[in-house]
């Protein structure tokens, strides 16, 4: 430690604060201003007492507000219920993304263009959008994807309470597939070329060549498309929040976002919002360090 | 460490400037308290948010027709859409607007977490308050103290399409019994059919439905509340309309969805538990369709005795974030009392309003030619039956969203009775943890 700071004396240091002092301007106002008034807020809270027409007092309570929050049903049952969305997403996402990705470099060049547009193009739909237009095709009633299917003889509500998981994690797959198609299909274009000749020369198939040389060589690409997935999870609100409006089965707690929001919003109780918030921001935290150990020892591996 | 300077100056302003920053938020909870003075000569500049239609040109009459108070409207998503939300977001960080429009079931938890002031001393009470009708004046006073003045009275009612009622061979149900007697002889025509809907994403309308049965889900006793979302009266209403769903006499399905416009656009629906202010809403869904002239509006149906009961209705209120109540006051004034504000809303809303002799302006005002009933004639009958005594609770989106959640399972099985004991629990469990005193 000592050496290093030495060869970083001079003038260097105070180019490299210099230089960074926009950064961290923003970052304190926008970032760690915010959850340091959360992180106070969470300590409080208003208690009203009687009827609650003569106003409340703030009191310090401790642990209290994530004591509620671990202790709801809603809350644990949000977490449950993200965790099975993404028991159905990841799989289903990255499995497509690496399918798509690899036919993709198979294919002839010409080709290639073409379908690297009509992949992506459903992350340029905004995903408030695309949520929207995902609930129209699930309305029974309104959509003609439904009616199409109940003249063929299948009854099914995509909006019912057992369906509608399963109907969020599809526009999520389609919203997000493509983007990480691209991601994947960078990588490949990064693996040489002398070795996908040599495999061919020693008679390999284009199977073959996929599963053996392609996929182990994109595999840390692949670790960072699942780290993000795993954050990004975490944050889901848009779809849920928009398909709500469309049916019952999405309650108002259905995923622990939607919790901070309500409880913030329906229910005015900021203090309990806030320490739902830090504990996402906690969980989000230790998945994305637990997701980093992983893929880093299986790299090395 | 000693080789940075700047860098340690900076973290130190940082710090500071986090500091000063996280005093300035923690600040933001005490906006400018009001003190009552006597609105003599008010004036100055206010802001007004609603979410209502028409009430723009509302807030230009009032400019035009005076020049001391000036007023800036802005549109606010209605309740469904955030927009208490967002309203009661503005007010706590000291930016709300001058006046605002709160409905009946919502005012209690604004006066509660003392987002609105009290109003006497700022309004002229014998003027306003004092003349309204002791059902209206219930839901805007609390503790004896006024915090909204009432803009609308709105009954519940039904509304049907008289041409499917006579094919299936129907007269306008008169009590409950009728109804569901009605909705078997529909099914037997038209089995695909439906002769209203529950909407679970509307609990304001189950309350109004126990409310017209004689329930009374929030009372207090001394000092504190006592709940009654599974009172007797409650429950029979809970029985009748999951025997509603079950025998698809009703259909389940959101209000205000695509779904739910698509049914009333296709005749799927032959008619629409809602109230006075849902014309529009039944007309811009159907017009397209060759309705006009099929729907008429009809009393709710009754339990036996003719007995109704509100579904919705607003008030206007001055904020806590208002830095200027004596003129917000004089605003509220003209908007909850004056025949020229209700004038200038126009042929939209088909309002019924509280304040004495208002509803004719409001009446002359609607183009009610669509429809094929005098139904300002029907919305005078449902007013008269309006039971009294009913109050909202002090956080009723606690409730609301208890509801609507369990609700959410009625498709797949899930009864009504279950949704208001989970949602029972809650509002408990709710208020107890804002420190109130309540039971059950």
């Amino acid at each position: 430690m000592a050496t290093k700071s030495r060869t970083m004396s001079g003038t260097g240091g105070r180019t490299a604060a210099l230089f960074l002092i926009p950064f961290f301007t923003v970052f304190t106002v926008a970032m760690i201003a915010p959850v340091i008034y959360s992180l106070v807020l969470s300590f409080y809270a208003q208690q009203k007492s009687g009827l609650g027409f003569g106003g409340a007092k703030t009191s310090f309570v401790g642990l209290e507000n994530y004591l509620q929050v671990f202790q709801s049903e809603t809350f644990t049952g949000g977490l449950g219920r993200l965790a099975l969305y993404c028991l159905l997403y990841i799989p289903c996402m990255v499995g497509g993304a690496v399918v798509f990705a690899l036919l993709l470099d198979a294919t002839v060049a010409r080709a290639r263009k073409l379908f690297q547009l009509l992949v992506f193009l459903p992350h340029a739909v905004p995903g408030v959008i695309a949520a929207l237009i995902w609930a129209y095709l699930y309305t029974p009633g309104v959509s003609p994807l439904v009616q199409a299917l109940e003249s063929g003889g299948i009854q099914i509500n995509f909006l019912d309470v057992h369906m509608v998981l399963p109907s969020i994690v599809n526009i999520a797959v389609w919203e997000w597939t493509g983007y990480n198609v691209i991601i994947l299909f960078t990588a490949l274009q990064a693996v040489p070329r002398e070795i996908l000749e040599a495999a061919r020369v020693d008679g390999a198939s284009e199977i073959r060549t996929a599963l053996s040389i392609k996929f182990p060589l994109i595999l840390p690409a692949l670790s960072v498309i699942i780290l993000f997935t795993v954050i990004g999870t975490l944050q889901l609100f848009t779809e849920p929040a928009i398909i709500s409006k469309a049916t019952a089965s999405v309650t108002s707690t259905w995923v622990p976002n939607l919790w901070a929001y309500d409880a913030a919003f329906n229910r005015h109780n900021l203090n309990q919002a806030a320490a739902a918030s830090i504990i996402i921001a906690l969980l989000a935290a230790g998945l994305s360090l637990a997701v980093t150990r992983l893929s880093s020892r299986m790299n090395k591996a | 460490m000693k080789r940075h300077p700047l860098l340690r100056r900076r973290f130190l302003a940082g710090a500071a400037g986090l500091l000063s920053s996280a005093v300035l938020l923690a600040a933001c909870g005490s906006g400018p308290a009001a003190q009552p003075t006597p609105a003599g000569d008010a004036s100055g500049e206010i802001t007004f948010w609603s979410s209502m239609a028409g009430m723009d040109k509302v807030a230009e009459k009032f400019n035009a027709s005076q020049d001391k108070i000036k007023v800036k409207f802005e549109t606010i998503p209605n309740g469904g859409n955030g927009g208490y939300a967002k309203l009661s977001t503005a007010i706590t960080a000291g930016n709300g607007p001058d006046v605002s429009t709160i409905e009946y079931a919502q005012l209690p938890q604004f006066v509660s977490n003392g987002q609105v002031v009290e109003l006497d001393g700022f309004i002229n009470k014998a003027n306003t308050v004092d003349k309204l009708s002791e059902q209206i004046r219930g839901l805007v006073q609390f503790d004896g103290k006024s915090y909204g003045l009432p803009y609308d009275a709105a009954p519940m009612l039904m509304w049907y399409r008289k041409d499917l009622l006579d094919k299936a061979g129907v007269a306008v149900p008169k009590t409950w019994d009728e109804f569901e007697a009605a909705g078997k002889k529909l099914k037997a025509v038209a089995p695909k059919s439906y002769l209203a809907s529950f909407y679970p994403n509307e609990p304001t309308l189950t309350a109004a439905l126990a409310w017209q049965a004689g329930a009374k889900w929030f009372s207090t006793e001394g000092d504190s509340w006592k709940l009654g979302l599974r009172d007797d009266a409650t429950k029979k209403v809970a029985t009748f309309w999951q025997r509603m769903i079950d025998q698809k006499i009703v259909k389940v399905e959101q209000a205000f969805s695509d779904e739910w416009s698509a049914d009333l656009a296709n005749g799927t629906l032959a008619g629409v538990l809602g109230a006075n202010w849902g014309a529009t809403g039944i007309q811009k869904r159907t017009e397209a369709n060759g309705q006009k002239g099929k729907w008429i509006a009809a009393e709710a149906p009754n339990w036996g005795t003719p007995a109704g009961a509100f579904y919705g209705g607003s008030s206007f209120n001055i904020t806590k974030s208002s830095k200027n109540p004596a003129a917000a006051a004089k605003f509220i004034e003209f908007l909850a009392t004056s025949p020229e504000a209700v004038a200038a809303r126009g042929n939209t809303g088909s309002a019924y309003l509280a304040y004495p002799g208002l509803t004719k302006e409001a009446q002359k005002a609607f183009d009610a030619s669509y429809f094929g009933n005098d139904i300002y004639a029907v919305f005078d009958k449902a007013y008269a039956t309006i039971l009294p005594g009913w109050q909202w609770g002090p956080n009723w989106d606690v409730t609301n969203t208890a509801l609507k959640d369990s609700f959410g399972a009625l498709t797949t099985g899930g009864k009504i009775s279950t949704a208001l004991d989970s949602s029972a629990e809650s509002t408990l469990s709710g208020l107890k943890q804002n420190g109130l005193s309540v039971k059950e």
